[in-house]
């Protein structure tokens, strides 16, 4: 028989249902013969039945809510420009160029191989920021593929440096770029250059490898580092499954970032079932 | 104890994750497409805690500010929506500590919760949801914010110390001590009903 004290500890969850039935039943048969602890069991319910009986709020329209919200959000940099007008960019480049003025002096000292644990990191950042603002339209995809790759390199470096938050910061913006460059995949102004580009993903999978492979020798890999390889790895997957059901690949001969002498199709990680049937 | 609303599945929704990224490198349109997800379940626990509607708009916006602030350092390991749930219930539970004063309790000297539809009962019971709302409030951060989560976002006790990343044991001991200390503060208003009783 329980005590009237263990009873009591045991209440609440019992009430909330969180009691195995063994435990169950010890309480049911303490509560049988004990008012004292029904009447306390009968207060908690009433509790809990004030707390469920918290009514949902009525619906709220999307629209009003998200324009509030979008007013008082902070304003972040983005690794990406929007299409702008011509004339726009004009007195865009004009004033970027009074800050590219201005932060001469600094990125001089700023190597372009900065790594995200070096301070002179946001320089760099900032210059990336403004070589892609100031790109024409069709001579951004090169540039966000090379910014891809740098982000890469980074992560690499940073798993094998032991700084895994910065290597996963590096990988997050690495699929943001590889993100947008997807988009202009899809309608590429220029035939050549979306073979160079898509040839260009491949090699940036080969750059995941490495990085996997950097965590990986760490003693402790970092999960979340792991994780947003493989989720890298599944985009570049996908861009390439869209790419090809767009429209079929056209050789062309040229400088790419790495030559692939035959085309083949790109090794899946989902299961094949038929590779079972071929074994046997 | 029921579940939240409706929100698409989180637990490995590659879409999720990134718009989660995209937003947090600054991508308002992707943190649109993530509020619009979400906006209704943190309106809803901004509500049960606070009961006014325009209140609750201000907090489900304060909320979703420090989610985008807090995106970049987001790491995906545990799931968004608990992570949401988290900051939602601490920014609530911060509005209605600096709301508490005006609350009494006089004039509520019997259990109301089976009240009928009466104007009377209503209002009555709008004043006891008050009080309770504000017996929450008053506890000590520590059960405040994990009573919180089950009586404002309904969520069950596994999902609290996931939310929560505290282990089962704690949740049901924390939750113990914050029904107990609510009890003391709400007294002969959580006499048990006959509703109750067959709960």
């Amino acid at each position: 028989m329980l005590s009237h004290a263990t009873t009591r500890d045991w209440l609440i969850p019992y009430a909330d249902g969180m009691l195995a039935v063994d435990e169950r039943g010890r309480i049911d048969g303490h509560i049988a013969g004990c008012a004292s602890c029904a009447g306390e069991l009968g207060e908690v319910r009433e509790l809990n039945l004030l707390l469920v009986t918290l009514p949902p709020a009525p619906p709220v329209a999307f629209a009003p809510f998200w324009l509030n919200l979008q007013a008082v959000l902070p304003q972040r940099r983005l690794m990406r420009m929007p299409r702008i007008q011509p004339y726009r960019r004009l007195g865009i480049a004009f004033a970027m160029a009074v800050t590219a003025a201005l932060v001469a002096a600094g990125s001089a000292f700023a190597a372009p191989s900065a790594l995200p644990d070096n301070p002179l990191y946001p320089v760099k950042q900032l210059e990336e920021g403004m070589r892609l603002a100031l790109a024409p339209a069709n001579e951004r995809m090169p540039i966000q593929l090379q910014l891809a790759n740098e982000r890469l390199r980074e992560a690499q470096a940073m798993a094998a440096n032991h700084k895994p938050l910065l290597a996963e910061n590096s990988l997050r913006a690495f699929r943001v770029i590889v993100d947008d460059a997807a988009a202009a995949l899809k309608n590429p102004a220029d035939p050549k250059a979306a073979k160079a580009a898509k040839d260009a993903l491949h090699s940036l999978r080969l750059r995941l490898d490495a990085v996997e492979r950097e965590n990986a020798n760490r003693g402790d890999d970092d999960q979340e580092v792991k994780q947003l390889v493989a989720a890298a790895n599944d985009e570049l997957d996908r861009i390439e499954q869209e790419d090809a059901v767009a429209a079929p690949p056209t050789l062309v001969i040229g400088e790419q970032a790495t030559p692939r002498p035959t085309p083949r199709p790109t090794p899946r990680p989902t299961p094949r079932p038929s590779d079972k049937d071929h074994r046997d | 104890m029921a579940q939240s609303e409706e929100v698409p599945s989180t637990e490995g929704d590659a879409e999720e994750r990134r718009l989660i990224d995209r937003s947090a490198a600054g991508d308002q349109e992707a943190f649109r497409q993530l509020v619009l997800r979400y906006h209704r379940l943190v309106i809803n626990v901004a509500f049960r805690a606070l009961g006014e509607v325009a209140l609750a708009e201000d907090v489900a916006q304060d909320v979703f500010v420090k989610v985008y602030k807090a995106l970049p350092a987001y790491r995906h390991d545990k799931p968004f929506k608990h992570w949401l749930h988290r900051v939602a219930a601490n920014t609530v539970t911060d509005s209605l500590r600096r709301r508490r004063p005006v609350v009494s309790l006089d004039g509520l000297d019997q259990p109301l919760v089976s009240a009928g539809s009466d104007p009377q009962d209503i209002a009555a019971r709008h004043d006891l949801q008050r009080a309770v709302r504000h017996a929450i409030a008053s506890l000590p951060p520590h059960y405040r914010d994990t009573i919180a989560l089950q009586a404002f976002g309904e969520l069950s006790y596994d999902e609290i110390a996931k939310a929560l990343d505290i282990p089962l044991g704690t949740v049901m001991s924390r939750l113990n001590g914050a029904k107990r200390l609510l009890r003391e503060h709400l007294g002969d208003l959580v006499s048990p009903s006959e509703e109750a009783n067959t709960a």
